[in-house]
């Protein structure tokens, strides 16, 4: 809030120098959101953490117990197995979802009548649920009376492929918007600059295109992120977090923890640790995003 | 209003350069369209066929007998009570996010007091918190509230888990009415309710059915509250009759894809009617 | 400002319209567990739920049910979910007031938490349920010697399901050894067809073959000990030798190479079954009302069933039995219409009920069924599977049910990260001797 105002991306234009103290709602306008936020997503954080130091079985009151669920979490095996399947799943969903979203993102900004309709197609999927689109494929998938038959679901390399495309199938749409949305505001004259210059479209494309659209980049791969860390739809649906564990990740754990082996408690540890590290992954995203800045920018007004 | 003339930043178009072609996109896009076609025409063609048909055909030939069976078959259980369930819970969860969000984001923009930026700093560590990691913690609050097993118990969540995005769309919008406008009003002496209502609202539209859009599709998409908050017949949504739907059809797979093709409707219907609104909106999500 | 506060009132109106749909929907759904006359019951939602469905309708027509002022609402809960519906459930303020269960270790916890009736009394006080049953099964379902649970459908012994047409078409018969059972997967692999079905997505499909391996290489005292709670006893070298059995069969695909993606749940190792695509499916006996179900002619014709082979030097008698006794209805202690359900608990035992269960391929466990064995749709199944259960030295219970609660998530882990490779025969006994 003090670090002083350097840059104004696409603020609105000043109008005085010093800002009036016209139009300033009491901070008390905030309080119903601030409170129902606070109530029904802050305090169930607060209580995970509680509830990881406690023994629930779901039925009667939690127990104190102490640290037995983290040493318990510390030591687990499936721990560190579900933490490498989800990093490794965020990462390669990343790289899949991006690198797809911004070429079509890129070409679909461009007017011609094909591309717009072309465009219009590509966002089908987006139109269905995370469920209907874990079922279709699931269907599809099925060994032996699906669509296309084989053991897809059933080996670990196919299990884990098929969950990143199925997100990917699912997302892509929405991110070669936001690309979309991207490019068309990069300035013509730019690349009319780069021209005399002679440099090729290559060039253009990483010499231009690429740098003007680290802000979209940003914000897609935030939303890519957390987006892959909730795949737990798609893992329920296709994989049952199978074969054996290979693609339980953190929030099937949590839920297999949970809901399947009624260990509350050591649910709650694990849920602990995955709102930590997204807190921790939340705050490295807005300082690389200077979401954060938005606010300062506005305080120079 | 009509004293009122918001500044606008009018973005920069490609205008040459949006008409040249580009082979290797190109050709890109259209690998993808089969990516994106071939599942879904599998999908009709699949829903369309008997259940005897199904099981040895070839997915990529239509159907030799069509039949509207599985969708018949669909509607008969119970998918119209599961999508009525949907809509109350999407418009429930728009309702509370809209009007929490709209008054939280203007005092997040206008009022530069010590709560409302730490107000504005907790919101923004929400957005990466995945809903899922509470849904512990949540059972146990919603079971002492005595909403388990009803809509309430999807609405309430799901709209305090859309709250950091849609605050952070607003404030993004918010930000781009001039200090002029204010000042403009205030001249008239109207007081900051007066504002919300003639300035604010009216100039931040784009960023509202932004919000709209986003936690609409938020109790659209909704999954694991309704598995874990519901239990009967009553209150269960679209989502969770698709699931329940695996274990009621089986292998008939055909019924399955029929219920997936029918979910997907009403949205569809939505798009085509309001494309332009719908994908400005989904931009909003993207920031600019 | 005109079309401004027209929108202005179609959002309020809409808003409150919407609270009232939410309302309605909340509180009419709370009404029904709290109005005292209408209890909630949870089944597993599978084929044979349509018999309770039916027994519900004419209780609820009934005028035992008028008498007490209570009908019954059931709900059914597809199969891979129920347990964790019915824990959320119970732990919240609108628990179902019956509901379907295996007894013993599957409501250990409820029983701990004090949330079921102890039936003992009950059933001492009423003739209709004190002699209504075989004694021994009511027991099997109790814990510490307190009934908590009255029977409601039919024993379920796990055989060797098989598929007459595919054994005939190759000229073989189903296997009674397992050196023969060995021999038979040979010849059906080199005809193309796979051996056995199994839905391995539902990790207790894979528990049926460990447990009765287990039983004929080592007799049912191995898993008593284990059953015991102590963890060693996971060291007895039947278990390896079972788990190195499991793993030859899994190298050479005799469950074919996609199992680990087959449900049972949604019927797929069944259907594989029917349509001649494996030739044996090792199953509970819940198997052929499922098949009469799905594919009726198949049922009727060509299903075949034995008991689960002897192994050739094994210490376990071919007669012995891994199952579950049957299933019961439980009353939480929370009801409201304690008068109603034990009415309708009543009528479990009824002759009608009985009939209903026969009919659809059942054994009940009623005093009076082997009587009415006659009627089933297949009385020669019915007899088979009565007189199996009858003469059997040893009935294991399904060891997810009879282990220790904490120990039966990670023992299904271990089964199936056995069954799919991911842990050596040696990897899954130590595995299985860690659990605490």
């Amino acid at each position: 809030m003090t670090e002083p105002v350097t840059k104004s991306v696409d603020a609105a234009p000043k109008a005085g120098v010093q800002a009036t103290r016209v139009g300033r709602p009491h901070a008390s306008w905030a309080l119903p959101g601030v409170l129902f936020f606070m109530f029904f997503a802050v305090a169930p954080m607060a209580l995970a953490v509680y509830l990881s130091f406690t023994e629930w079985n779901g039925l009667g009151d939690p127990r104190f117990v102490g640290l037995d669920n983290w040493q318990n979490l510390v030591g687990d095996p499936r721990l560190t197995q579900s933490l490498t399947v989800t990093v490794l799943m965020t990462v390669v969903s990343w790289a899949f979802q991006t690198v797809i979203a911004l070429l079509l993102g890129v070409w679909a900004a461009g007017k011609q009548r094909n591309r717009a309709i072309l465009s219009a197609v590509f966002f089908v999927p987006f139109l269905l649920s995370s469920t209907a689109i874990a079922l279709l494929f699931f269907a599809l998938l099925d060994p032996n009376f699906g669509v296309i038959k084989g053991d897809t679901l059933g080996t670990t390399s196919g299990a884990f492929l098929a969950i990143i495309f199925v997100g990917g199938w699912q997302f892509i749409p929405f991110h070669t918007l936001i690309y979309q949305g991207g490019a068309r505001q990069i300035p013509e004259v730019l690349y009319q600059a780069a021209a005399i210059d002679g440099a090729g479209r290559v060039r253009q494309f990483f010499s231009i295109t690429l740098p003007q659209l680290r802000h979209t980049m940003a914000m897609s791969s935030v939303l890519m992120v957390v987006g892959s860390l909730t795949y737990f739809e798609t893992v329920l649906i296709l994989t049952q977090g199978g074969p054996g564990t290979d693609t339980a990740i953190l929030p099937y754990l949590m839920y297999e923890a949970g809901f399947k082996s009624y260990d509350f408690g050591y649910a709650s540890a694990v849920a602990t640790f995955l709102v930590v590290a997204a807190t921790g992954l939340s705050l490295l995203m807005v300082r690389i995003t200077g979401f954060g800045s938005m606010r300062s920018v506005r305080e120079g007004m | 209003m009509t004293t009122v003339s918001p500044h606008k930043t009018a973005p920069a178009k490609g205008r040459s350069r949006a008409k040249r072609s580009n082979p290797v996109a190109g050709v890109a896009s259209f690998v993808w369209l089969l990516i994106v076609i071939i599942p879904i025409y599998a999908m009709i063609t699949t829903s369309l066929a008997g259940p005897e048909e199904a099981a040895g055909r070839n997915a990529l030939e239509p159907p030799k007998n069509p039949t509207l069976d599985n969708y018949g078959l669909v509607l008969e259980s119970g998918f119209p009570h599961y999508l009525l369930n949907t809509v109350l819970a999407a418009l429930g969860v728009v309702a509370i996010v809209v009007v929490l969000s709209v008054p939280l984001s203007y005092v997040a923009v206008r009022n530069r007091g010590f709560w409302s930026g730490g107000a504005f700093r907790l919101f923004l560590l929400g957005v990466a918190i995945p809903a899922q990691a509470v849904v512990v913690p949540l059972y146990l609050m919603i079971t002492k509230l005595e909403i388990y097993d009803s809509l309430w118990a999807i609405v309430l969540p799901t709209a305090a888990f859309a709250m950091p995005v849609s605050v952070l769309i607003l404030t993004g919008t918010l930000r781009d009415i001039s200090e002029e406008s204010y000042e403009a009003m205030s001249l008239d002496g109207a007081s900051p309710t007066r504002m919300l209502f003639q300035l604010v609202i009216p100039l931040s539209k784009g960023g509202i059915s932004t919000v709209v859009i986003y936690s609409a599709l938020q109790a659209w998409n909704g999954f694991l509250f309704p598995l874990i908050f519901t239990q009967s017949e009553e209150p269960r949504v679209l989502t969770l009759g698709l699931y329940n739907y695996v274990s009621q059809f089986g292998v008939n797979i055909p019924a399955l894809l029929a219920s997936v093709v029918l979910s997907g409707v009403p949205i569809f219907v939505v798009y085509l009617v309001a494309r332009r609104a719908l994908v400005s909106g989904m931009m909003g999500v993207g920031g600019k | 400002m005109e079309s401004y506060s027209r929108r202005w009132f179609l959002g309020v109106s809409g808003a409150t319209m919407l609270t009232a749909g939410l309302t309605a929907c909340g509180s009419s759904d709370s009404d029904s567990g709290k109005s005292g006359g209408q209890l909630t019951a949870f089944v597993w939602g599978d084929d044979a739920a349509k018999i309770q469905e039916d027994a519900v309708r004419k209780f609820n027509a009934s005028s035992a049910a008028k008498k007490t002022g209570g009908t019954i609402k059931l709900q059914r809960i597809p199969g891979s979910d129920y347990p964790a519906k019915l824990r959320t459930a119970m732990g919240s303020p609108s628990a179902p007031d019956l509901f379907f269960n295996w007894g013993g270790g599957s409501i250990k916890a409820y029983v701990d938490a004090d949330q079921l009736i102890d039936l003992h009394d009950i059933i001492e006080s009423t003739p209709a349920l004190k002699n209504g049953f075989l004694p021994s099964i009511i027991q099997s379902g109790a814990l510490e010697g307190r009934p908590y649970g009255i029977p409601m459908r039919g024993m379920q012994p796990v055989l060797l399901f098989f598929n007459k047409k595919v054994f005939k078409d190759a000229g073989l018969e189903p296997p009674t050894s397992w050196t023969q059972l060995l021999d038979i997967n040979k010849k059906f692999k080199s005809r193309g067809i796979q051996p056995f079905a199994l839905g391995g997505a539902d990790k207790w499909t894979e528990l049926m073959w460990v447990s009765y391996l287990v039983d004929r290489i080592g007799g049912p005292e191995v898993f008593r000990k284990i059953q015991g709670g102590d963890a060693s006893a996971w060291g007895d070298p039947a278990v390896l030798r079972a788990a190195e059995e499991i793993k030859s069969l899994v190298d050479d695909e005799a469950f074919g190479k996609g199992f680990s993606s087959v449900q049972y749940n949604n019927g797929g190792a069944s259907t594989l079954l029917a349509k001649g695509k494996a030739a044996m499916h090792l199953m509970g006996s819940w198997e052929y009302p499922t098949q009469l179900g799905k594919f009726k002619d198949f049922a009727e014709n060509d299903l075949g069933w034995v008991a689960f082979p002897a192994y050739d030097g094994g210490a376990g008698d071919i007669k012995n039995v891994v199952g579950n006794p049957t299933n019961y209805w439980s009353v939480s202690a929370r009801t409201k219409n304690r008068e109603a359900a034990i009415e309708f608990l009543k009528t479990c035992a009824s002759e009608e009920y009985t009939k209903a269960l026969i009919a659809n391929g059942d054994i009940p466990t009623t005093a009076n069924a082997g009587a009415l064995l006659e009627d089933s749709p297949n009385p020669e199944f019915a007899k088979f599977q009565y007189e199996l259960v009858q003469n059997a030295p040893a009935f294991t219970l399904s060891w997810d049910q009879a282990v220790k609660p904490d120990w039966s998530a990670p023992m299904l882990t271990e089964i199936d990260k056995l069954f799919l490779g991911q842990s050596s025969p040696k990897e899954f006994v130590t595995a299985l001797k860690g659990l605490k």
